[in-house]
C-alpha cells in the first residue's frame, strides 16, 4: 500500500515549507523513522522522518521546490509492496522471473576496479553501460529548470490563473532552455489536464488525507519523456522474454534521454601514449599494494583532467537557465557500471586537493559502496565533471552521454600496444584514444579540442602535474 | 514545559565538536521524550561554543556565496562545512557569541516562525539593554540595526527538537565577512556590537550571560542553570557510548 509523505504542519504561521533535500534516493529502501527528506522554512531546516518502512517509490517534489503544508512530495511503497515491480505495471506472467528492485538485497560484489579488459560473454549483447553516463538517482529530479524561480513571467501568470501548483511544474518536462517549462509546455499540460487522457491512468491510489486534515494536493503524473510512452508490457512466450523495467533502469533510461534532448552533444577524439603512465603505475602498484592501496589507471586520469579543468574553467560547470555556472570545486564523477543493477555516476569531492593515494583508496572506495548499493546521496549530486572507463569493459573507443547537468564527460579507454611512427621510425607504444562528449550549447570544439589535448598531455607527461598542479 | 535551561560557556570548540555535541545532545532529548531513563536528554540545553574561523553553509545556500576560491579559504585556515541548517551561508570565528539552544519544541506549541521570532525577540532585548536600538526586516530573518546585520539565524530540527541557533556578533573581526556573500544576499553589511558601541560595549563574557538571561525569559523558563564545560562533554560521551553500545536503527546504514 503506497503511502504519502507530505509536508508536515511546521507550524500556526507555516503555509508552505521548500524541499531542500531528499536523504534517500528513489528505490532506495528506508526503515521507519529513518530521515527520509529535509523541509525548509524561512530559517529553519527539518529533517522529516520516514513514516513507516518501505521503499522510496517516487519524488513528486524535487528539491528547491516551494509548496504548501500537507502537499504531497513523495510516495513511499509499503514493506509488504517492496517485491512487486510498480503498482501501475500489469504483473508479468508466470514465466517471467520477478526482477529484483535496485535495493532489495543489495549482495556486496567482489571489488574489481582494476581496468583489466574483461571479456565480454559472446553469448550477450556487448552492452556498453559505462559509455554513457547519467545519474541513476532522481538528481535530475533537482534540476534547476524545474525550480518556480527559473520559470518566465508569462508562465507564472498562467499558473496563477489556472491554479497550477508547483509540484505540477516540477512534473513537466519543459522544452526550453535546459529543460525550461515553456508557456507552452504548460497550456500543452493544461489541455491534457483538461480532458484526462485514458493512456494516463493514475499510477497510484490518491493518498490518503493527512492527519490533520489538510487536503493533500496531487501531483501530476510525469510527463513521459520522448521514447519514454508507457506502453502495456508485452506478455512473455517461449522465444521471448518480457522483463518490466526496474525502478533503477527507469531512471537512467529517463535521465539518459534528458540528456540527449537538452544538451547539444558533440564529440571529439584524440589519443595518448601512457607509456610513462603504465611505467609508474607497475613501480608504485606493488609498494600501494603493501599498503592496502589498490592502484588502478583512474586516480591519473583524475589528477590530468583536474589540471585540465583548472586552465580550461569553463569546462567546469554546468547549464543554469540560460546562463553558465562556472564552478570552482572539483568533484569528479566516476561512472560505475554494475551490470543489471544498472549504471552510476558517483563522485568524489574535491579533487583538486588530493592526492594520488588518496584519490586511489577513494575510487576504489565508491566504486565498491556503488556496487554494493552503499552510497551515501550527497556523493550521487553536486558532481561539477565525470569521467567514464569504458576500457574496463574492452572498448577502444566510446562517444560518451553527459551527466546533465554537467557540460563534458571524458571517456577513457583500453591500453593497447599499437604501432605509432616517433621520430620516422614505427615503434611500438602503449597507446589509448581519450573522448570528450561536449555540450555545444556551451562549449564550443576549438575549446574541446584544446581542453582534451591537454590532458593527452599531462597523461603522456605526467611531470607536468608535477611542476603545475 | 522544562522549567530550567541549562547553559553552558564550552570554551575553545573545533566546529566538528560542536556537530558532534548537538547531535548527541537532540538524540538524547528525542530519546527522554520517547520515554528513555537518564538525565542526558532531561532539559533543555543553551551551548555557547568559542568556533575558531569557520565558514558554514545551511540548506538554503551553496558555495556560490562564496567570494574567494577555496584554495584561498584554505590558505587562511578557514574551513567550509555543509550542515543541515536553514539558512545560506555565514562565518563563525572569535568575537561572536554563537549560540546553539537545544529546545524541545514540541513542549512549546510545534511552532517553527514563533520560534524564530522568540530568538530574534531575545537577542534584540539584550541589544536594547546595551543601548542598541535593533529590530527585525520583513523577510529577512536576523537581527539588524540602522540597515546593518548585528545577527544571523539558522536552525536544524530533528523529531521536534531544535538545534544550530544563532550568531551575534560582539566585536569579531568583520572582514572575514568580505569571504562571502552573507546570507547569499549581495551588498549587505554585517555589523558588530563593538562597531557601535567602541569602548561602551559590552565583553563577550557579559555579553554571554545577558543574552542566556533574555533568551531564558523569552522562551518561559524560570531559571537558567550555568553547567561546567566538563559535564556536558562528559554527558555526551554517556550518550556516545550507550548509542554505540545499543546500535541506533537510524544510525546502522
Amino acid at each position: 500500500m503506497p503511502i504519502s509523505i507530505v509536508v508536515p504542519q511546521l507550524g500556526e504561521s507555516v503555509a508552505e515549507g521548500t524541499v531542500s533535500k531528499w536523504l534517500k534516493q528513489v528505490g532506495e529502501r528506508v526503515r521507519k523513522e529513518e530521515p527520509l527528506v529535509e523541509i525548509q522554512t524561512d530559517k529553519i531546516n527539518v529533517e522529516i522522518p520516514s513514516p513507516a518502512e518501505g521503499v522510496l517509490e517516487a519524488i513528486t517534489v524535487a528539491e528547491g521546490t516551494t509548496v504548501p503544508v500537507g502537499t504531497e512530495i513523495g510516495v513511499l511503497a509499503g514493506a509488504a509492496a517492496d517485491r512487486v515491480a510498480a503498482p501501475s505495471v500489469p504483473a508479468p506472467a508466470p514465466a517471467t522471473p520477478a526482477p529484483a528492485p535496485a535495493a532489495a538485497a543489495p549482495a556486496p560484489e567482489p571489488v574489481s576496479p582494476a581496468p583489466a579488459p574483461t571479456p565480454v560473454p559472446a553469448a550477450l549483447p556487448p552492452a556498453p553501460p559505462t559509455t554513457t553516463a547519467a545519474p541513476g538517482t532522481a538528481q535530475a529530479a533537482a534540476d534547476d529548470s524545474e525550480r518556480p524561480g527559473n520559470l518566465s513571467p508569462a508562465v507564472r501568470r498562467l499558473m496563477r490563473e489556472h491554479d497550477v501548483a508547483a509540484s505540477e511544474i516540477a512534473a513537466i518536462r519543459g522544452t526550453g532552455i535546459a529543460g525550461r517549462v515553456t508557456r507552452d509546455d504548460l497550456l500543452e499540460y493544461l489541455r491534457g489536464r483538461a480532458t484526462p487522457s485514458p493512456a494516463a491512468p493514475a499510477a497510484r491510489p490518491l493518498p490518503a488525507a493527512p492527519a490533520g486534515g489538510t487536503s493533500a494536493v496531487p501531483a501530476a503524473p510525469a510527463a513521459p519523456l520522448p521514447g519514454m510512452a508507457p506502453a502495456a508490457i508485452a506478455p512473455s512466450g517461449p522465444r521471448e522474454e518480457s522483463i518490466p523495467f526496474s525502478k533503477v533502469r527507469k531512471l537512467i533510461a529517463e535521465n539518459m534521454v534528458r540528456a540527449k534532448h537538452t544538451a547539444a552533444h558533440t564529440h571529439c577524439f584524440d589519443e595518448a601514449d601512457l607509456g610513462a603512465i603504465v611505467a609508474l603505475r607497475r613501480e608504485w602498484a606493488p609498494k600501494l599494494e603493501a599498503q592496502g592501496v589498490h592502484l588502478t589507471y583512474m586516480p591519473f586520469f583524475i589528477k590530468a583532467a583536474v589540471l585540465a579543468l583548472k586552465e580550461f574553467p569553463w569546462v567546469n560547470g554546468e547549464v543554469r537557465g540560460e546562463a553558465m555556472v562556472v564552478k570552482r570545486y572539483y568533484n569528479i564523477g566516476i561512472a560505475v557500471g554494475r551490470e543489471e543493477k544498472g549504471l552510476i555516476v558517483p563522485n568524489l569531492k574535491d579533487c583538486d586537493r588530493k592526492s594520488l593515494v588518496q584519490l586511489a583508496g577513494e575510487v576504489n572506495d565508491l566504486a565498491a559502496r556503488a556496487r554494493a548499493d552503499r552510497l551515501r546521496p550527497d556523493e550521487i549530486a553536486g558532481g561539477t565533471f565525470s569521467i567514464t572507463n569504458a576500457g574496463v569493459y574492452g572498448a577502444l573507443n566510446s562517444a560518451p552521454v553527459i551527466n546533465v547537468p554537467e557540460v563534458a564527460i571524458l571517456g577513457v579507454h583500453r591500453i593497447a600496444d599499437r604501432p605509432v611512427v616517433r621520430g620516422g621510425e614505427v615503434v611500438v607504444r602503449p597507446m589509448m584514444n581519450l573522448a570528450i562528449g561536449f555540450d555545444h550549447r556551451v562549449v564550443d570544439g576549438e575549446l574541446a579540442v584544446k581542453f582534451l589535448r591537454r590532458v593527452c598531455e599531462l597523461l603522456e607527461r605526467p611531470e607536468l602535474l608535477w611542476f603545475y598542479a | 514545559m522544562s522549567a530550567i535551561l541549562a547553559v553552558c560557556h564550552l570554551g575553545p570548540t573545533p566546529y566538528r565538536e560542536g556537530l558532534a555535541l548537538q547531535d548527541a545532545l537532540v538524540r538524547a532529548r528525542v530519546a527522554a521524550r520517547d520515554g528513555a531513563a537518564g538525565a542526558a536528554g532531561a532539559t533543555d540545553w543553551l551551548l555557547f561554543p568559542d568556533h575558531p574561523p569557520v565558514l558554514t553553509v545551511g540548506r538554503g545556500g551553496s558555495e556560490a556565496s562564496l567570494r574567494v576560491s577555496r584554495a584561498a579559504l584554505a590558505a587562511r585556515g578557514v574551513e567550509l562545512f555543509e550542515i543541515p541548517r536553514g539558512g545560506d551561508m555565514t562565518w563563525h570565528g572569535p568575537g561572536q557569541l554563537v549560540g546553539y539552544p537545544i529546545v524541545d519544541l514540541e513542549a512549546r506549541g510545534r511552532d517553527l516562525h514563533r520560534y524564530l521570532r522568540d530568538l530574534e525577540e531575545a537577542l534584540i532585548t539584550a541589544l536594547a539593554g546595551w543601548g542598541i536600538p535593533a529590530g527585525r526586516v520583513a523577510g529577512r530573518t536576523g537581527v539588524w540595526a540602522g540597515g546593518e546585520k548585528l545577527a544571523s539565524l539558522g536552525i536544524a530540527v530533528r523529531r521536534w527538537v531544535g538545534y544550530h541557533g544563532f550568531a551575534l556578533n560582539v566585536a569579531p573581526d568583520l572582514g572575514f565577512f568580505e569571504l562571502i556573500h552573507p546570507c547569499g544576499l549581495r551588498g549587505i553589511h554585517m555589523t558588530s556590537v563593538a562597531a557601535r558601541l567602541g569602548a561602551a560595549a559590552p565583553t563577550l563574557g557579559r555579553a554571554r550571560h545577558e543574552v542566556a538571561e533574555a533568551l531564558a525569559r523569552r522562551l518561559g523558563y524560570d531559571r537558567v542553570r550555568w553547567a561546567p564545560a566538563a559535564e556536558v562533554r562528559g554527558l555526551v560521551r554517556g550518550i556516545e557510548s550507550s548509542m554505540a553500545a545499543r546500535p541506533n536503527a537510524h544510525q546502522a546504514a
